[in-house]
C-alpha cells in the first residue's frame, strides 16, 4: 500500500472492491488510515534473495551480511572510498616484523546494555579459530595467540606478516551470548535476535517479507539520519522496479539489466552504474588427478589458448550481459583500480580466431578428411562438454556464444544446463571430477586482492580451487603477496601472480560485470557512489550519511 | 456398523499411504545430485575437519540407510529436523509460512468455489439465454488465462496505475497499527490482488461443473414430480436440483485444494506472498532436505485429508455411496 494513502485512493479503492464484492468496501474504510511511519524516517530497501541466517559466524549470503554489519561493529570498517576507518579499534598499529597488531578499542554498550570490552574481541577471534565453523577462519589461519592486555587493547599475534587486516572483516561478537556454545551449537544458533555494538539494533525479520532494523541512539559514532532500516523482499523484480517507481521502496541494490534499462528516466529515479567485484569465466578443467574424468586433451595448454582466442569478450559483454560490463581478462576485476593488471589488448589471449586456429594446427590438430571438428595426431576429436547453469541467463547465453566461437576455429562443445547445486557437485567432486569445462563467476568475499588470488591455489583443491589449477609457483607468489606489508612490493607481487595464472589459460575471464542500482531521488539525499555498490558492499556508510530530501 | 467398518477402512489407507510417501519423499531427494554439506561448508577456507564436523552435526555422515531409520525415529517423536538454510527448527519455519498460505488459500478457494458454484447454477437456471453464455464464456477466458501473466497484469493495472491496491507481500512494511482490526485490514488489502488473480483463473471448472451437473438433474423425473408437486421453481432449483448436483462439485473442490495446497506458487512469486511456494522453491535450490521433506509431508497429509473428508461428504450427500 502507498504510504501516503489519501481520500481519492481510498476511493478509487473502495469502488473496485464494492465491483468485486459488494458489502466489503466498508471494512476497508480505516485502510486509508493505516499509519505507516513517514517515509523519511526509515530507508526502504528492496531486494529479491533472502539472507539464509543472522548467525553471523555460519552464514553465507551477501543479504545476511548486509543486514549484520549494521548490527555488529568490526575493529575496521570500509569508508565511502573503500579505506579503513576506525570501528570498534579507535587505532591499530602493526609491529616491525609485521606478525603483531595492536588495537585500541573504544568503550561502547551491546545492545542489551552490557559494556563492550577487549574480552569480547579477543574471544571473537578465539572461537573462530578454535571452533572451525566460520568462513572468517580463513582470516585467522595464522593466528598463535589473541591477547587482552587491558580492557582497550586487542593484540593478535601471527606466524607470518599479514597483508590482509583481519579486524576489516571480523564482526565482533558479545562473549556473554556466545561464550558457552560448542561448536554444534554454533551451527545450530539462528541468533533470531543479533546482538552486537552496531550503529542500528535488530527488530524482527518476517521470513519471506521483510528484515526491520532500529537506530541505537547509544552508538558510539555519529547518529545516522534514518530511525529505520528496512529491507523488503520482492520474489518477482518487475514487481520490485514498479515499486521504486511507485514509491514503495528507495532504493535497490542489484536489478538486473533488462529492467535497469528500463527504469531509466523514469521520474524521481536514479540509475547507477557501477563496477564490481565480480567476474564470470569459463573453467577448464586440468586437474592432475589420475581418476578425472576430464578429457586429458584440455592439459594441452595450446587448445586451451585456441579456446581463449576464439571468442571475443567485448562481444560477450555486449550481447550476454547488455553492455552492462568490461570485457574480462586477468582474475582481479577491474574494480579492484591498481591491484588489477592491465595488460594490453595485443597481448590478450582474446578475439582472434586465426590465432587460435593457427595454434591448434601448429600442435598438430587438424581437420581430417573435411571434417568440422580437429582431431589430435592420434585421432582424438576436439569434442568437449561443456556445461552451465540453467537459472543464470548471462552464462548461458554467453556459452552458447562460446560455442559457436569454438565451433568455427574447429573445436566442438556440447552445452548441457545445471542447476546451480547441481553444477558445484560436478565441478566439485574432487575425488573424481568428470567434466571438462563450465561457466560460472566468483565474487569477491572482501576488498582485498588475497581472496580471488586464493581460489588457484593447490591446498584450495577440494575447496574453493574450481579448476584443480596447481603450480607451485603460483603458490609462492601468493604467499609472498599475503605476507608482504609494503604496498609497492605487494603491488608487484599481485601483478606477477595475475599475469602468471593469466598465461596458464585455465580460466577464460569474460567480464566483469557492472552493478546496476537505482534510488529515489526524492526521499533520501547524499547516496555516494562507490565501487562495488552505495550499499549492498564492504562499506556500510552510504546507510549512515544519507539524510531525508 | 457398517460405516464404521468403512472408516477404520479409510484410515488404514490414509496411514499406508502416509507412509509410502514419506519414504518415497525420503528417497526422491536423497537421489537428487548435489550435496548439502557443499552448501554447509561452502568457504573454501574450512578444514576438512570442520567440514566433517558439520556432516555429523545434521547426521549426513552416516549411510542413507540409516538416515532413513533416524529420519522415521524423529518423525514419530514430532521432530522434522534443522533447516540447513535458516538454521532453526523445521517445525517453526512451517509455521511462519504455512499459516501464510493458508490465509491466501483459504479465501480463494472459498471464493472460487462459492461464486464459481452460484454462477453455475444460475446460468444452467437460465441456459441458452445471455446470462449463461457471458458467464461460461468470461470463465474460461480466464480458465485460459496463464496465470503468472494475469498476476502481473493485475497489479499493473490495479496497483501501479490506479494505485488501489498494494502488489507486493503480506503487510505494508514498517506499518504502525493503532488497532489490530487496521492490521487485519492491510493484511485484507494485501490479500486482494493475488486471492483475485486465483478466482479468476480457477473458477472456470466450477462454473462448468455446477453448470453441467445442474442441467443434468433439471432433466430428470424428479423435477417434472417436484414441479408437478407444485413447489416454487426456486426451491426446486435449490434444494431439489443442486443438492443432487453437488458430488462432481465436492470431487472438484477436492482437487482445487490439493492442486494449491502446494503453494499457489505463481501468484506467490508475483505478489511476493510470503509462502510455501517460496519456501519449497529456495529449499531445493539450497537441497534443504529437511525443510522439502517436511513441506512435501505437509502437502500429502492435507490431500490425504482433503479426499478423506470428500469420501466423507460423498457419504453424507449421497446415500448410494454408504451402501455401496
Amino acid at each position: 500500500m502507498p504510504a501516503e494513502s489519501n481520500r481519492r485512493e481510498f476511493l478509487k479503492r473502495a469502488g473496485l472492491l464494492a465491483f468485486a464484492a459488494p458489502g466489503a468496501a466498508a471494512a476497508l474504510d480505516a485502510c486509508a488510515a493505516v499509519a505507516t511511519s513517514a517515509k523519511r524516517s526509515t530507508i526502504r530497501v528492496g531486494w529479491a534473495i533472502e539472507p539464509d541466517t543472522m548467525n553471523p559466524l555460519t552464514t553465507y549470503s551477501t543479504q545476511a551480511v548486509e543486514v549484520l554489519q549494521l548490527v555488529y561493529d568490526n575493529l575496521i570498517h570500509y569508508d565511502l572510498h573503500l579505506k579503513p576507518e576506525p570501528g570498534l579499534a579507535k587505532s591499530w598499529s602493526y609491529s616491525a616484523d609485521g606478525k603483531t597488531i595492536t588495537y585500541k578499542l573504544r568503550s561502547a554498550k551491546w545492545h542489551d546494555g552490557q559494556p563492550f570490552s577487549s574480552a569480547d574481541a579477543k574471544f571473537t577471534f578465539e572461537v573462530i579459530k578454535s571452533k572451525q565453523v566460520s568462513q572468517y577462519a580463513q582470516w585467522v589461519t595464522d593466528l598463535t595467540a589473541a591477547e587482552a592486555p587491558d580492557a582497550t587493547t586487542l593484540v593478535l599475534r601471527f606466524s607470518r606478516p599479514q597483508a590482509f587486516n583481519p579486524g576489516l572483516a571480523v564482526p565482533i561478537l558479545p562473549r556473554h551470548i556466545w561464550q558457552s556454545m560448542s561448536a554444534s551449537q554454533i551451527q545450530r544458533f539462528p541468533n533470531s535476535v543479533p546482538v552486537g555494538t552496531g550503529p542500528y539494533k535488530f527488530v524482527n525479520w518476517k521470513k519471506g517479507q521483510s528484515i526491520e532494523i532500529a537506530r541505537n541512539d547509544g552508538w558510539w559514532g555519529t547518529r545516522p539520519a534514518a530511525q529505520k532500516i528496512t529491507w523488503i523482499l520482492f520474489q518477482n523484480e518487475d514487481v520490485m522496479a514498479q515499486s521504486l517507481r511507485t514509491g514503495a521502496v528507495d532504493i535497490c541494490p542489484e536489478i538486473p539489466p533488462t529492467i535497469w534499462d528500463g527504469l531509466s528516466g523514469a521520474q524521481n529515479i536514479k540509475t547507477v552504474s557501477l563496477q564490481s567485484f565480480s567476474f564470470h569465466h569459463i573453467g577448464i578443467n586440468v586437474s592432475k588427478n589420475p581418476n578425472s574424468g576430464g578429457n586429458p586433451l584440455l592439459k594441452d595448454r595450446a587448445i586451451r589458448l585456441a579456446l581463449s582466442y576464439a571468442v571475443d569478450r567485448k562481444q560477450l559483454v555486449d550481447i550476454a550481459l547488455a553492455g552492462h560490463g568490461l570485457p574480462g581478462s586477468v582474475i582481479l576485476p577491474a574494480g579492484f583500480g591498481a591491484w588489477h593488471l592491465d595488460i594490453p589488448a595485443d597481448k590478450q589471449f582474446n578475439a582472434n580466431p586465426a590465432k587460435a586456429k593457427a595454434l591448434l594446427d601448429a600442435a598438430g590438430y587438424t581437420q581430417k578428411n573435411g571434417s568440422a571438428v580437429r582431431t589430435s595426431r592420434d585421432g582424438k576429436p576436439l569434442s568437449f562438454r561443456l556445461i552451465a547453469i540453467q537459472s543464470t541467463s548471462v552464462d548461458v547465453a554467453a556459452a552458447q556464444i562460446f560455442r559457436d566461437a569454438c565451433a568455427k576455429v574447429g573445436i566442438e562443445l556440447t552445452l548441457t544446463t545445471l542447476d546451480a547445486n547441481s553444477l558445484g557437485a560436478t565441478v566439485y567432486n574432487a575425488k573424481a571430477p568428470n567434466w571438462d569445462i563450465f561457466v560460472w563467476g566468483w565474487d569477491s568475499g572482501v576488498y582485498d586482492p588475497d581472496y580471488m588470488l586464493g581460489v588457484p591455489l593447490c591446498n584450495q583443491i577440494g575447496s574453493n580451487n574450481d579448476v584443480y589449477y596447481c603450480d607451485p609457483h603460483y603458490d609462492q607468489l601468493y604467499n609472498e603477496q599475503a605476507t608482504e606489508l609494503d604496498h609497492a612490493r605487494r603491488l608487484a607481487l599481485v601483478q606477477e601472480a595475475q599475469q602468471f595464472y593469466y598465461d596458464a589459460a585455465a580460466y577464460i575471464i569474460m567480464w566483469y560485470q557492472a552493478k546496476l542500482q537505482g534510488y529515489r531521488t526524492d526521499t533520501w539525499t547524499g547516496w555516494t557512489p562507490v565501487t562495488g555498490g552505495m550499499i549492498l558492499n564492504f562499506t556500510r556508510d552510504n546507510y549512515l550519511k544519507v539524510r531525508p530530501v | 456398523m457398517s460405516r464404521l467398518r468403512y472408516l477404520v477402512r479409510k484410515t488404514v489407507w490414509l496411514a499406508v499411504t502416509l507412509y509410502f510417501v514419506i519414504t518415497f519423499n525420503f528417497v526422491l531427494f536423497h537421489l537428487l545430485p548435489g550435496n548439502p554439506v557443499r552448501l554447509l561448508a561452502r568457504s573454501g577456507h574450512l578444514t576438512p575437519q570442520a567440514v566433517a564436523d558439520i556432516t555429523r552435526v545434521y547426521g549426513l555422515n552416516h549411510p542413507p540407510p540409516v538416515q532413513y531409520l533416524i529420519y522415521l525415529r524423529d518423525l514419530l517423536h514430532g521432530q522434522l529436523g534443522i533447516s540447513y538454510t535458516y538454521r532453526e527448527p523445521v517445525s517453526r519455519l512451517l509455521g511462519q509460512y504455512l499459516g501464510n498460505t493458508i490465509l491466501l488459500l483459504a479465501a480463494a478457494t472459498v471464493l472460487t468455489i462459492v461464486l464459481g458454484v452460484l454462477t453455475g447454477v444460475i446460468a444452467a437456471n437460465r441456459r441458452g439465454g445471455g446470462y449463461d453464455s457471458a458467464t461460461v464464456t468470461a470463465s474460461v477466458i480466464g480458465w485460459s488465462l496463464p496465470t503468472f501473466w494475469t498476476g502481473l497484469i493485475l497489479a499493473f493495472l490495479l496497483g501501479v496505475w490506479l494505485h488501489a491496491f498494494p502488489i507486493f507481500g503480506m503487510e505494508t512494511p514498517n506499518a504502525v497499527y493503532t488497532s489490530q482490526f487496521q492490521r487485519i485490514e492491510d493484511i485484507g488489502a494485501h490479500l486482494f490482488l493475488p486471492t483475485l488473480t486465483l478466482v479468476i483463473v480457477n473458477i472456470a471448472q466450477f462454473v462448468l461443473v455446477a453448470r453441467a451437473s445442474v442441467i443434468e438433474v433439471l432433466a430428470e423425473d424428479f423435477m417434472l414430480t417436484a414441479t408437478a408437486k407444485g413447489l416454487l421453481p426456486r426451491r426446486i432449483l435449490w434444494r431439489h436440483a443442486v443438492r443432487n448436483a453437488m458430488l462432481p462439485v465436492v470431487t472438484a473442490s477436492a482437487l482445487l485444494i490439493s492442486l494449491v495446497v502446494g503453494g499457489a506458487i505463481e501468484v506467490e512469486t508475483v505478489f511476493s506472498w510470503p509462502g510455501m511456494g517460496l519456501l519449497v522453491y529456495n529449499s531445493v535450490l539450497n537441497r534443504d532436505y529437511p525443510v522439502i521433506e517436511a513441506a512435501f509431508l505437509v502437502f500429502a497429509i492435507v490431500v490425504l485429508l482433503v479426499n478423506f473428508a470428500s469420501d466423507l461428504l460423498y457419504q453424507a450427500l449421497d446415500p448410494r455411496v454408504r451402501e455401496a
